[in-house]
């Protein structure tokens, strides 16, 4: 082992590279508030890692983005989890990144000599941003495409922003070429970048050392002194391994990250950005016309700028706090309307019903799709896995086969009854008073034998009886006895609808429907397999058989679509 | 232990270069030791967070059917349509492949053809590495494109690198179609393995 640790230092040097960097000088000693950059250089690196798994696995087409996502938090062993990890990983960067910034503005250490280095890290943080930004489209739900829809309009409505646009996201809609764009920059881009920024970032920081505390003199930083070996980096690993806790902590907590409902472009989804862009949404909403571009460009671009010119823009020979009065105050207004925005737009979504309503609404489509997806997503995309649904699969063979002349809540043909709430009493009542409808038999061809029968001669009273009779005739228990032995002497007697209408299960009808059990699913399914049977409408039968065309369970779904089993022909 | 100044581009470094002047700021071996196991459990804790759960997470497809086991009879034509000479058939499935599913995708081929009086449906699968198998009608063989194997029109082993004969898939007539449980075997082996 050791000879092996010897060739390999005698051929790369590794142990005086080492010794190095465990050696490098704190000036002042080791401190807790010089962790942050380590954490984040850790967050990074997990972050890539992390990001790696899930590339196994996910595939960024519009297609099979939100499938392969549903994947691997559904099924995939584990997948929850690392998934979760670097979701929360960001968010953790986020709130790392504003503590290293804000220490090292306390600190004063953009001034004289590490300015470049303060440029370094300014845009390592815009490059963080970029990252959650691109991130969050990626799973292709409702949440990312909504939430970065919105970003990319903002992008679009600044003056020359719109080839801009469509540069960035692929052409003038978002599809495959939007995912494609963020997923290279996400994956390829960014993390080159970052790490290229990093790398120059750690250089010049060795280069320059640590800022020390601005009130201790040479000799006691001299005195104080301690190589980075052991103290700092106790610190660091110490830091890092309480972030890293705290993020499987959330993660538990949490089942991992959000997945919403697929993106589906003919929604209306309550769209927010992920909870550090809030302020910008917060601001977009004071706004409007001509001076969005104040919330756009103008104020970001402001705050942007005084970060960037902030060694320019302070000249203090000191780096003690006291002495910075002016950009302390600066610095402090912009983190407290930042933290003001951000609260009053979370202030806003909590309080507002429509809001709550609408997300609790997402969280339930959320859960029914991921549900749904497990069965598999057909390949059209996302929301086809709504297709799966037995019920949205019975309203597709509805529109494929008895559309043309049957209506269905409100779409259809009218060459044959309309059949929203099909046999409940309102329909029973309407098939009595209009048969010759539109609604009813109007127009189905060669069904003009019943006579309307009009109020004078039947009224409302005793029409209801002789519709409850029918109810029970079905064999639905839920009817009121007393009108319905009432209807059934008016049915036999008065009105002598006997004479054309049976009541017997199973008797030959002569082409007028027999009343015995009419109107439960099970009737309506052998309606579809064969209506021209003797109890049914005989040989006045108009409708297609389905017997064979349709599959056993194709017929049972359609009967159910039309006469909920459960719930009997009633509303 | 003591920090020598690297270059008099560290301002902050030089002026410290003498190093800790005060012993007691030097950590005791026992801290050292300490701090260098704690270094040690918390870097390997963190770790563990990402590596432990990507172990079971990248081997989900070992102990999982990741793509759905193909076993059924398959339509592969009207009877009619097949003789003595061998019909190259295309067969269709609804297929799971991870988070798709898929209706009447192509998931294989069979070579059929009529042997004395009985349906013979071969794999076009090459037991040797997988090549898809055709039929040499001058030959009256069937070769793989790949390694020069050959096999008899029973599907029997002639010739070539190829392990064993080629795999016969079982066959039924039902409803005056033609119908094939394909199957897939393992490659390379003497003997026919279901994967
Ligand atoms: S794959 Fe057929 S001979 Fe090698």
């Amino acid at each position: 082992m050791g000879r092996i640790a010897d060739w390999l230092d005698d051929r790369t040097g590794y142990r005086a590279l080492t010794r190095e960097a465990l050696e490098e000088p704190v000036p002042g000693g080791a401190r807790l508030r010089y962790v942050f950059g380590s954490v984040l250089t850790y967050l990074f690196m997990q972050q890539v890692v992390l990001g790696i798994l899930l590339a196994t696995y996910y595939s960024p087409s519009a297609s099979d983005a939100w499938a392969s996502t549903a994947y691997i938090q559904d099924q995939v062993t584990g997948g929850w989890f690392l998934r979760g990890l670097h979701h929360h990983g960001s968010s953790m960067m986020v709130i790392v990144l504003i503590l290293h910034l804000l220490q090292v503005f306390v600190a004063g250490a953009y001034k004289r000599p590490r300015e470049v280095n303060w440029w370094t890290g300014l845009a390592m943080g815009g490059l963080v941003l970029a990252f959650a930004l691109t991130g969050y489209l990626l799973p292709w739900d409702q949440k990312g495409y909504w939430a970065t829809q919105v970003a990319t309009g903002i992008m679009g409505s600044v003056p020359g922003g719109e080839p801009m646009q469509s540069l960035v996201q692929g052409g003038s809609e978002y599809g495959n070429l939007t995912l494609t764009r963020f997923y290279a920059l996400h994956v390829f881009v960014l993390p080159l970048a970052l790490a290229g920024l990093l790398g120059l970032h750690l250089y010049l920081f060795r280069r320059h050392g640590v800022t020390p505390p601005a009130k201790m003199n040479a000799e006691e930083l001299a005195r104080k002194t301690q190589p980075f070996w052991p103290n700092q980096l106790f610190l660091d690993v110490l830091a890092m391994f309480v972030t890293g806790a705290a993020l499987v902590t959330l993660t538990f907590a949490t089942h991992g990250a959000e997945l919403f409902a697929p993106a589906d472009p003919a929604s209306n989804f309550v769209a927010r950005p992920e909870w550090y862009f809030l302020f910008l949404f917060q601001l977009l909403k004071y706004f409007d016309g001509p001076l969005t571009l104040v919330a756009t460009v103008l104020l970001p671009g402001a705050v942007t700028l005084f970060f960037v010119l902030l060694p320019f823009v302070d000249r203090s020979e000191s780096r003690a706090v006291k002495k910075r009065g002016p950009v302390m105050v600066a610095m402090g207004l912009v983190m407290a309307g930042v933290v003001a925005l951000t609260v009053i737009a979370m202030a806003h979504d909590a309080n507002d019903p429509k809001f709550q309503e609408g997300l609790a609404q997402a969280e339930e489509d959320a859960e029914r799709a991921r549900e749904l997806a497990k069965k598999g997503v057909p390949p059209r995309g996302g929301t086809a896995v709504w297709e799966n649904d037995p019920a949205f699969h019975a309203k597709s063979l509805f529109k494929e086969n008895c559309a043309t002349c049957h209506t269905l809540d409100g779409r259809g043909g009218k060459e044959a009854p309309v059949l929203t709430d099909f046999s409940s009493r309102e329909w029973l009542i309407g098939a009595v008073r209009r048969p010759l409808d539109e609604d009813y038999f109007g127009g189905t061809k060669d069904h003009s034998t019943m006579e309307p029968y009009g109020e004078e001669g039947l009224p409302d009273a005793q029409l209801d009886a002789i519709v409850e009779y029918l109810v029970s005739l079905r064999g639905d228990t839920k009817v009121d006895a007393a009108l319905v032995a009432k209807g059934k002497t008016l049915w036999e007697d008065e009105f002598d609808c006997n004479g054309c209408h049976e009541v017997e299960a199973g008797v030959d009808g002569d082409g007028a429907p027999v009343f015995g059990g009419r109107g439960t699913t099970a009737w309506v399914e052998r309606v579809i397999r064969d209506s021209s049977q003797k109890d049914l409408y005989g040989d006045a039968a108009e409708m297609p058989k389905f017997e064979g065309k349709l599959s056993d369970e194709d017929i049972r779904a359609l009967a159910e679509l039309i006469v909920p089993p459960a719930s009997a022909p009633e509303k | 232990m003591s920090v020598p100044p690297e270059s008099d581009e560290r301002p902050l470094a030089s002026t410290t270069a003498e190093g800790p002047a005060h012993p007691e700021d030097v950590p005791s071996e026992e801290r050292r030791k300490f701090l260098k196991v704690g270094v040690g459990v918390l870097g390997a804790g963190c770790a563990c967070a990402v590596a432990v759960p990507a172990v079971g997470y990248l081997a989900f497809p070992l102990g999982h059917d990741v793509t759905s086991k193909l076993d059924a009879y398959l339509p592969a034509g009207e009877a009619e349509a097949f003789g003595d000479t061998p019909t190259k058939v295309d067969l269709y499935a609804d297929r799971v492949d991870a988070w798709n599913r898929v209706r009447q995708v192509k998931v294989g081929s069979a070579w059929v053809a009529k042997r004395d009086g009985k349906w013979l449906a071969l794999s076009t699968v090459c037991p040797h590495l997988g090549c898809a198998i055709d039929w040499d009608g001058e030959a009256k063989l069937y070769t793989c494109p790949c390694h020069t194997s050959a096999f008899e029109p029973s599907g029997a082993h002639q010739q070539g690198p190829a392990p064993r004969g080629m795999d016969e898939l079982e066959v039924k007539e039902a409803e005056g179609l033609v119908q094939i449980r394909y199957q897939r075997f393992r490659q390379g082996l003497s003997g026919k393995e279901t994967v």
